[in-house]
């Protein structure tokens, strides 16, 4: 008797599994050659809007990263000037907002998933990134800026001075693209926090990072004392708020957007996390 | 009336067959010696009226119940193959006693296992675990292992361990007490303390069957003398006569290897 | 590196003891899964029915045969992704649930093999004498059987354990946030610490005290067994 109940639950684990590689293989076919056609039909078959008014709750995938998501110290509540616009959007859409630390490899799986609802975390637009999610209008500006130890900043100033140095840039991210595109040597790694490590160390000469967040961690009184922030400006680029392919919340955040410009509420927070001079009006 | 009835018992092991028909009897309070050379049969005969080997046909009886039939095989209960179990007793070669155990714990266990069956159980707890405490100990005494209860299998000699487990299997009160080479693992000098113990419970009338190799012993402590050879029962017969004018080549042949 | 430990510590610490708490509640849970189920497959491997005793077995080299690192992911994304059912929710207690789960499967199917060789290990003699004393399958089973297939085991199991505790790291793949993640957070930044590699190495001190600890309790289960040999 209870051998059979055994043999019954452990056909059907075995049934799961042999149907997750089946089910796996097939997903990647079609998602390849359909990611912008069908997949968006299918999900607009259902307003995503609607769906996330249903559950009453905005599921914001984040990481740790300030100025646009992080704790302050002894809190436990997560602000920063995305953290706090995410917030501000939920309380349009009249929703609760919870926000979730997400392997940042992992954001399209987590959105598609519905593990999260949007991947708001200065997500820079890249084509691919607008390949792969709806995303909303840019609404701050970017730069990949290049990080070498402060010692060194008098014989590096140029893209030129550059072409010698070993990188280190975060895998699949902006960075990457600016260093391929000029041709650098890099190492990819985890993430930028990583490439910043690597140049402490030693281990790589230069890394690229956005400037953004090189404002907050490189230089005197941070963490990379030792190292500086270089003028050299790779491209500039812009931050856009991620959302399921074929989603109706992106147009819906587009609307705030503009109308929290319009009342200047969205300057103002900028500028309390001294975001200010990126912000796109 | 025999106590022992076994009819024509076979076994076969894959293709080979083991018993090719084999039937005995065994009258209340006797001693019967299977004796035979290795690969004989005489083992697997011992198991399987024990239950440790399922007979492929036969019948075997113990105090007219019948406790194994291959013409009517009837599943029975755990409950009733116990109760069928617990009529007959069985002594290993190699002791098998349970190591985790002390002494006197090996000869409990199963009698406490017993007696939570019994409908007062829970009411007398206590009262029924004494009762089985003093039995224990008064076997263990009979066997000259009184100061030894504490202790725990692996401290104890081989001797020593073969009469805990001859306590063991007596606390269960058998009708047939079973011994299967019970001297055979044993050092030379340590045989004679375990005979003793036969010797004194044969005198005691306990009904017994064992296989031995010990042949003087045999001669000297049985009724009644099985020699098996290749699966059957060669020669049969009064225990003196059997040993000392063999009838059998097959078994002049087996007793004139041993002397050597 | 060193220059503001002194303020630095107690933040890192109260994140670290956060994550840890974390790490451990994964660790106790996934014993107390694994542990019993381990005994059921390992029953499952053992079984004289061939088609069942077949079926265990090539779940058990999938299991123990694939990355535990996938095992997570794919618990994790495949009611969402493909089932288009996401039943783990979208907090911190889905993720946790989702781990236990890849974390329960994934032993369990070692600790199977560890009993297996267990039970396998006690002689057959024992097994006999308890059925010729009139004791019901189960009765031998856990009073004759099992403490001495427990003796056995232990040595392998700690072994089997301690490991445990590492791999419980591999978690953050999907985002649980133990205590590898919170201590890496400091790489990047977190509550106003950036570009620390430090508190990172300091998480093996938790590593080392508590499998130290683990070391210990199971040398004195192993000396508490040592008074039979079997």
């Amino acid at each position: 008797m209870s051998k059979k109940i055994i043999a019954l639950v452990l056909a059907v684990i075995v049934a799961a599994i042999g149907f997750v590689f089946v089910a796996c293989n097939g997903n990647e076919g079609t998602e390849t050659t359909t990611a912008a056609g069908e997949s968006q039909t299918e999900a607009a078959k259902e307003s995503d809007l609607e769906y996330v008014k249903s559950k009453g709750k905005l599921v914001v995938g984040i990481t740790d990263f300030a100025p646009m998501d992080y704790k302050e110290k002894g809190s436990d509540e997560w602000i920063g000037f995305d953290a706090d616009l995410a917030k501000a959007f939920a309380k349009e859409l009249g929703v609760e907002v919870e926000f979730v630390e997400i392997v940042w490899d992992n954001r399209i799986i987590d959105l598609n998933g519905k593990n999260i609802d949007c991947v708001w975390n200065g997500m820079t637009l890249t084509e691919d990134v607008k390949a792969a999610m709806e995303t909303s209008k840019a609404y701050c500006n970017n730069a990949q800026v290049v990080i070498i130890p402060a010692d060194k900043a008098d014989s590096i100033k140029t893209v030129e001075d550059c072409k010698d140095l070993a990188f280190a840039v975060e895998k699949g991210s902006a960075g990457m693209e600016m260093a391929e595109e000029n041709k650098f040597n890099f190492t990819e790694v985890a993430a930028q926090s990583d490439a910043l490590s690597e140049v402490a160390s030693g281990t790589s000469d230069a890394a690229i990072i956005d400037s953004l967040m090189a404002a907050a961690m490189v230089g005197e009184g941070t963490g990379f004392s030792k190292l500086t922030t270089t003028d050299i400006k790779l491209n500039s680029e812009e931050y856009g708020v991620g959302f399921r392919k074929g989603s109706d919340l992106a147009a819906k955040l587009d609307e705030f957007f503009a109308k929290s410009l319009a009342d200047g509420s969205m300057e103002k927070l900028a500028e309390t996390y001294g975001v200010q001079a990126a912000l796109i009006k | 009336m025999a106590i022992l009835e076994v009819q024509n018992i076979c076994k076969s092991f894959d293709n080979t067959e083991v018993l090719k028909g084999v039937s005995f009897e065994l009258e209340q309070g006797k001693v019967l010696s299977i004796i035979g050379s290795s690969g004989s049969g005489k083992t697997t005969l011992l198991r399987c009226i024990n239950f440790l080997e399922t007979a492929d046909a036969g019948r075997i009886t113990v105090d007219g119940d019948v406790i194994y039939d291959s013409e009517n095989p009837t599943r029975i209960s755990q409950k009733a193959r116990r109760e069928k179990q617990l009529k007959i007793g069985l002594v290993f070669q190699q002791f098998n006693l349970f190591p985790q155990y002390n002494v006197l714990d090996n000869v409990m266990l199963a009698m406490k296992l017993q007696a939570k069956e019994r409908p007062d159980f829970k009411k007398n707890k206590k009262a029924i675990y004494a009762e089985i405490e003093k039995k224990a100990l008064s076997i263990l005494k009979k066997m000259g292992l009184s100061e030894k209860t504490k202790n725990y299998p692996c401290e104890l000699s081989g001797g020593q361990q073969q009469r805990v487990s001859i306590a063991r299997a007596m606390a269960l009160e058998p009708k047939i007490l079973f011994f299967d080479e019970p001297t055979s693992a044993l050092d030379p000098e340590l045989t004679g303390e375990i005979l003793k113990v036969i010797r004194e419970l044969a005198e005691e009338h306990m009904t017994m069957v064992i296989v031995t190799h010990e042949m003087n012993f045999a001669k000297e402590v049985s009724d009644k003398i099985i020699f098996m050879d290749d699966g059957v029962i060669a020669e049969e017969g009064d225990a003196k006569s059997l040993i000392e004018n063999p009838q059998t080549d097959r078994l002049k042949a087996f007793l004139s290897k041993i002397s050597d | 590196m060193f220059d503001n430990f002194a303020t630095q510590f107690p933040v890192v610490f109260d994140a670290l003891n956060i994550g840890f708490l974390q790490t451990l509640k994964l660790f106790f849970v996934t014993l107390a899964g694994a542990l019993p189920l381990g005994l059921i497959i390992s029953f499952g491997s053992m079984s004289r029915f061939k088609p069942l005793s077949a079926l265990v077995k090539t779940i058990v080299w999938i299991v123990r045969g694939s990355p535990l690192m996938i095992q997570i992911m794919i618990i994790y994304y495949f009611p969402g992704l493909i089932l288009d059912n996401n039943i783990w929710g979208t907090g911190e207690q889905g993720r946790f649930i989702a781990c236990s789960v890849a974390f329960i499967v994934n032993y369990a199917c070692y600790f199977s093999e560890i009993y297996r060789g267990g039970i396998q290990g006690v002689p057959k003699g024992q097994q006999e004498a308890g059925q010729v004393l009139g004791m019901t399958k189960s009765e031998i089973f856990f009073r004759v059987t099992l403490l001495q297939m427990i003796k056995r085991i232990v040595p392998p199991m700690s072994n089997e354990i301690i490991t445990l505790v590492k791999d419980t790291s591999l978690s953050r793949i999907i985002a649980l946030q133990e205590i590898i993640w919170a201590g890496s957070a400091f790489l990047k930044s977190s509550r106003g610490i950036s570009g620390e590699i430090w508190p990172l190495f300091f998480t093996a001190v938790y590593y080392l005290a508590f499998n130290g600890l683990l070391t210990v309790l199971f040398a004195r289960l192993e000396k508490k067994l040592d008074y039979f040999k079997s």
